[in-house]
């Protein structure tokens, strides 16, 4: 056990105990809209919290809280709760993992977008997941887009190039998915995942020849899919 | 019916993936309704072009029949999707018959008519649009008793004008007063087909006011209009609505698309990557 455990600061009390407070709150909403108001309270408060650098990691409690709110129905809440996880970071993610409730595919659906905000490569399976064969367009559209910023930083050489392959590999999957706004985000994620700070060392061919596809008319025809392939082709290859 | 010789195969359930041959065939046919409506919007959909597509939904645009109570059925269903079709398969020859579909009794198949007419830029279309429109808030504004609707489909009228592209002081002087309609989505309708005739940003003002209106479904319909008018002007105020990401989207796509000038191309795509 470590002092700070066993001694919290005063100031570290006090982040706690509002914490708690605000929790409660949202634990004894009774309508939609106070929901929402709560919601959006406990999730500025985990985006304050992020912002002061030395502060502890937010509470399990209202990680908790935020990942129920997925499952409740209230798309306005929802929303907040995303921001609110997503702003909790890594710590979000085992909350997000175990609390995630499969037969609730709304809930699954908001757990995916939290994911891909994270970046965590331990939400990485779900995102594979909701990629390939999610039915929500938005869903997909979002895991797509996680592909691209996967915080790779914390990993070894091998490992960090391990789950590159892979969403890569996801990616070059959904180059032809049905809906324009997913073949959007596969071209955005791609030239993320190309450029440094995290820049694709194998596979970066394979990335570029995707995005030739998806510039190409003949290949893609929606004009700001094309558009932004070709932004991220221009990005690449400059010098 | 055509000489098939073989028995036809059994016509499958509504909602699976057919063939352009199997569409037609559930067109050709009139016992069952929900399959005729099924293969006029698959056609419409995949904008068939094949010789027969055109005679049998100009066919299916003649069928009239009530609404069914509890089968989820609409009044005219087969004759609505056909005339929503026709404006997806492009061909103008089909002109004279959406005008004579604009004047129907039925409002709704006056509504997908002028859609179509609308998608397919028909410009024989803007005198009959501006004469149904023409008695203005008291006439075509105005609601109908123990209805929601209006006397006219207003919105799909004015929206018409704007998509066909006509700007003379005829259309605009009829479109202009359902800028004060007491609907919010007709004056979105008005304020974006005045913006794409004239291109004057006075006209896109009221959409953005529109975008912090206290109704989801309005600033919806404002973040639709500002996409298909394709003012870039606009970016800001699209960010900044309260609306789903999805929506947002789409308006951006139009302000790429169909917009030119300040902000760039390249600051609307990284405001399009900000909300994936």
């Amino acid at each position: 056990m470590t002092c700070s455990e066993t001694f919290p600061s005063e100031s570290q009390r006090r982040a706690q105990s509002r914490f708690l407070e605000l929790v409660a709150a949202v634990d004894q909403a009774d309508s939609a809209p106070q929901l929402l108001r709560t919601t959006r309270a406990l999730a500025d408060a985990l985006e304050s919290h992020r912002r002061e650098a030395t502060a502890e990691p937010p509470t399990g409690d209202a990680l908790a809280c935020l990942v129920r709110i997925l499952g409740y129905n209230n798309p306005g809440a929802a929303v907040a709760a995303v921001d609110g996880l997503i702003a909790g970071g890594p710590s979000a993610v085992s909350a997000l993992l175990e609390g995630l409730d499969d037969r609730n595919y709304g809930a699954r659906a908001w757990a995916v977008r939290a994911l891909a905000g994270i970046g965590d490569v331990r939400g990485l399976d779900l995102l594979e997941q909701a990629l390939a064969d999610d039915i929500g367009p938005s869903v997909r559209r979002a895991a797509a887009s996680g592909m691209g910023t996967l915080r790779l930083d914390p990993l070894s050489a091998p490992q960090r190039a391990a789950v590159q392959e892979r969403a890569l590999q996801a990616l070059q999957g959904a180059r032809y998915d049905g809906e324009w706004v997913v073949r959007y985000a596969v071209a955005a994620a791609l030239e993320k995942l190309a450029l440094p700070p995290q820049p694709l060392e194998e596979g970066r061919d394979a990335a570029v020849s995707t995005l030739v596809t998806l510039a190409d008319i003949e290949h893609e025809e929606v004009p700001v899919v094309r558009l932004r392939a070709r932004l991220a082709l221009t990005r690449l290859t400059a010098p | 019916m055509s000489g098939v010789h073989e028995s036809p195969p059994p016509l499958t359930a509504a909602g699976e993936p057919i063939s352009e041959a199997e569409a037609h065939r559930r067109l050709r046919q009139s016992e069952d309704q929900s399959l005729q409506y099924y293969a006029a919007w698959w056609l419409g959909k995949m904008r068939s072009q094949h010789p027969e597509t055109i005679p049998l939904l100009l066919w299916a645009l003649q069928q009239r029949q009530p609404r069914e109570e509890g089968a989820g059925v609409e009044h005219n269903a087969v004759a609505r999707n056909a005339a929503r079709a026709l404006g997806k398969v492009g061909d103008q020859r089909v002109v004279p018959e959406l005008l004579a579909a604009l004047a129907d009794d039925d409002e709704g198949l006056r509504e997908a008519a002028a859609r179509a007419l609308g998608e397919l830029g028909a410009t024989a279309a803007v005198l009959p649009l501006c004469g149904r429109l023409a008695s203005g808030l008291e006439g075509a504004g105005a609601c109908r008793p123990n209805s929601p609707k209006l006397q006219e489909p207003c919105e799909a009228l004015i929206e018409a004008l704007g998509d066909i592209g006509v700007a003379d002081a005829v259309v605009l002087t009829t479109i202009a007063p359902f800028l004060d309609h007491e609907r919010p989505l007709i004056r979105s309708a008005a304020a974006r087909a005045l913006l794409q005739l004239t291109g004057d940003p006075a006209w896109g003002e009221p959409l953005l006011t529109l975008l912090e209106h206290p109704q989801l479904q309005v600033r919806r319909a404002a973040l639709m209009d500002l996409g298909a008018v394709g003012w870039r002007a606009a970016l800001d105020p699209i960010r900044r609505t309260h609306a789903e990401n999805s929506l947002k989207l789409i308006a951006l796509r139009g302000l790429v698309e169909g917009g030119y000038g300040e902000p760039s191309t390249e600051t609307l795509l990284e405001a399009m990557d900000d909300l994936l």
